[in-house]
């Protein structure tokens, strides 16, 4: 909409500059430069307009609702009436509801361990099978079928079976190993395999991300390492590493909201309940405000760390190349 | 190794073997490297092939095989009668054209407007450029969830509950499932490839839109096909909108019938797997069938696209922030 303005203002500047200008020469000039601005900006608007349409339509105005109702209570059930009752929803939830607040440090800190686990595991199976060997596209294709399931319902009901462990879909530790390893070894060992189950489940798109970050470095850079008598592993530290890390930042994003949004996540399906199940909308509207501005703060964290972080190292090589 | 006596120089034979012995060390290395490498990548794939090798492996056991605990990997024979069955109680050829329009139509949608959007924020730069992708990378961030009951507000006022509307309209403008991971996907492409072509275009007398729609587009062709295939797949298995939105019994989609497939046999006691419904036999592998057939079209189009699709995800210029 903002476009619209500064487009409807250019042709009052065309006016506005015209009559100052006394030389004939420069007049069509600047009027030239004048529709060429607007020019640019009619394009942006037709590249855009889907999408500021989209954005107006469905996604400021559910957020604006959303967090209006979020304040207030449902008065009348039919048409949706409101009625404003302050930070009365938000107290219920943080003070009153037992229900939320373990929910929510349960969801919290187990995203948070198997977020950088995932970063980790399909980077290296990224690593595992960027360079060329025999049997490339069958191990590609093993580890895309993740991404196929998708967040559906076919992979959550895969991966529940394996935890309740009653058809035993997941890998189970065999009962000799089990008995070799004695019981509280064994649970341990077992849980850990369920959870990189769950996380190399989860790491489809991640390992795509990588891949295609991996191809993108050039090679010389690797041959120019190898020259100076670099091992495989420095190069993987400092060439490999660097040359991702915005790839890394997008994945961690990505992953970590893909781990807050998936609907196998109980505090999504807490949300829902209330809304839907017991029908406190004003109290469902809180939840998903709380979720979401925590949600958003981490990832603003996460994006300040990273700026920071390179920004010293910028400064780091600056002094490296001044010496 | 010995030198020799006289001049004090390694004889040839003995440098020879030197070199021979060092170089059989290094192929054992590399060998050993290898199995290794094998090692770690062959189990990788087994732990994302397990649970899917064992949903096609018991969707065609039969009953027997079923309860005898020394059959996992080997039925003793193939019963292909489970997904006959399947695809009766899924009511399969009615419901696949609903996801199939659901999926078809809103991966068109997010192809066409994620890639003019795309264009838009990678060419253009003015004022509020910044702040506005911005919003794109925020809109990511937002959990469905968390403004799902005001969109259900908003599509019954404006009437498109019990349709396919709120699922497809949507991606026609940039929004919908991972609307704004599209955008990103395109703005990356459209950034990393030079401007000479365009400006050429330009010169000649091409307008934007022709640009876009002539020149841009069909040099994108690898970051659609990225864009197809994800958007495909993702929309084919969501099914929380949907169960949202849709109401009526006739116009559900496949994925959202596997819950009520499932909850057949679990509201049974899980331990009797065989279990007897007007006729025929429901059991684990009539269920593992039901749930293949559900993702096998999403199979068919990956592994017809497969090798474009990884060229593709190369050739994105992700990686160039």
């Amino acid at each position: 909409m903002k476009k619209k303005t500064s487009a409807d203002a250019a042709p009052e500047a065309v006016t506005a500059v015209t009559p100052e200008k006394p030389a004939k020469e420069k007049k069509p000039r600047t009027k030239r430069i004048l529709t060429l601005e607007r020019k640019h900006t009619l394009e942006v608007i037709i590249f855009l307009a889907p999408w500021i349409i989209g954005t107006a339509a469905f996604f400021l105005n559910p957020i604006i609702s959303s967090m209006r109702l979020s304040f207030s209570e449902i008065t009348q059930l039919k048409g949706f009436k409101m009625g404003w009752v302050g930070l009365k929803n938000f107290e219920y939830i943080l003070a009153y509801d037992i229900n939320f607040m373990p929910i929510f440090v349960t969801v919290v800190k187990d995203t948070l361990i198997n977020t950088p686990l995932t970063l980790v595991f399909s980077l290296i199976i990224a690593l595992l099978i960027n360079k060329p060997f025999v049997g490339r596209g069958f191990f590609r294709t093993c580890f895309f079928i993740p991404v196929l399931l998708g967040s559906g319902y076919v992979m959550q009901q895969l991966l529940q079976i394996d935890a309740m462990g009653t058809v035993g879909v997941g890998i189970v530790l065999p009962p000799m190993l089990k008995g070799l390893l004695g019981n509280t070894i064994s649970v341990v060992v077992q849980s850990f395999l369920d959870r990189i189950t769950l996380i190399l489940w989860h790491s489809g798109v991640q390992i795509i991300l990588f891949l295609a970050g991996l191809q993108s470095i050039n090679g010389t850079l690797y041959e120019a390492a190898k020259v100076d008598g670099a091992t495989q592993w420095e190069m993987f530290w400092k060439i490999t590493l660097p040359m991702i890390s915005p790839i890394i930042l997008l994945n961690f994003v990505y992953t970590m909201v893909m781990y807050f949004t998936s609907s196998d996540n109980e505090l999504v399906a807490y949300i829902i309940d209330e809304v839907f199940v017991s029908q406190q909308f004003g109290q469902g509207a809180a939840m998903g405000w709380v979720y979401f501005l925590f949600v958003f703060a981490l990832c603003g964290l996460v994006f300040g760390i990273i700026k920071l972080n390179s920004r010293e190292k910028k400064g780091v090589t600056a002094n490296g190349k001044r010496r | 190794m010995a030198r020799d006596g006289k001049t004090g120089r390694f004889s040839k034979q003995e440098l020879g073997k030197h070199f021979n012995s060092l170089a059989a060390t290094a192929i054992t290395k590399r060998i050993v490297v290898k199995c290794f490498y094998y090692l770690v990548i062959c189990s990788m794939a087994f732990v994302f092939l397990y649970p899917f090798l064992t949903m096609v492996i018991t969707s065609v056991m039969t009953d027997s095989d079923l309860i005898n605990i020394t059959v996992k990997w080997i039925p003793s024979e193939l019963k292909w009668s489970n997904y006959k069955i399947a695809f009766n109680q899924l009511s399969y050829r009615r419901y696949f054209f609903n996801s199939l329009i659901i999926a078809g139509l809103s991966t068109v949608g997010h192809v066409l407007s994620c890639a003019l959007i795309g264009y838009g924020f990678a060419r253009y730069t003015f004022k509020l450029s910044g702040p506005l992708f911005a919003l794109v990378i925020l809109s990511m961030l937002v959990p469905v969830q968390t403004i799902i009951f005001p969109m259900y507000i908003q599509y019954s006022k404006m009437g498109w509950l019990d349709s396919y509307k709120p699922l497809i309209v949507p991606t026609f403008f940039g929004y919908g499932l991972n609307g704004a991971f599209f955008i990103f996907l395109f703005r990356q492409f459209f950034k990393s490839l030079p401007k000479e072509m365009e400006e050429a275009a330009r010169l000649d007398g091409c307008g934007p839109l022709r640009t876009f729609f002539r020149i841009m587009l069909p040099m994108s062709k690898s970051s659609v096909l990225v864009a197809t295939v994800l958007s495909f797949v993702w929309h084919w298995n969501d099914y929380f909108e949907p169960n949202i939105y849709i109401r009526t019994p006739a116009k559900r989609v496949l994925p959202s019938l596997l819950p009520s497939l499932y909850a057949l046999l679990n509201s049974e006691d899980a331990m009797e797997l065989v279990m007897e419904d007007g006729g025929f036999t429901f059991n684990n592998a009539m269920l593992m069938a039901g749930t293949f057939l559900v993702i096998l079209p999403v199979l068919i189009v990956y592994s017809v696209l497969q090798k474009q699709f990884m060229e593709g995800v190369e050739r994105s210029g992700l990686a160039g922030m």
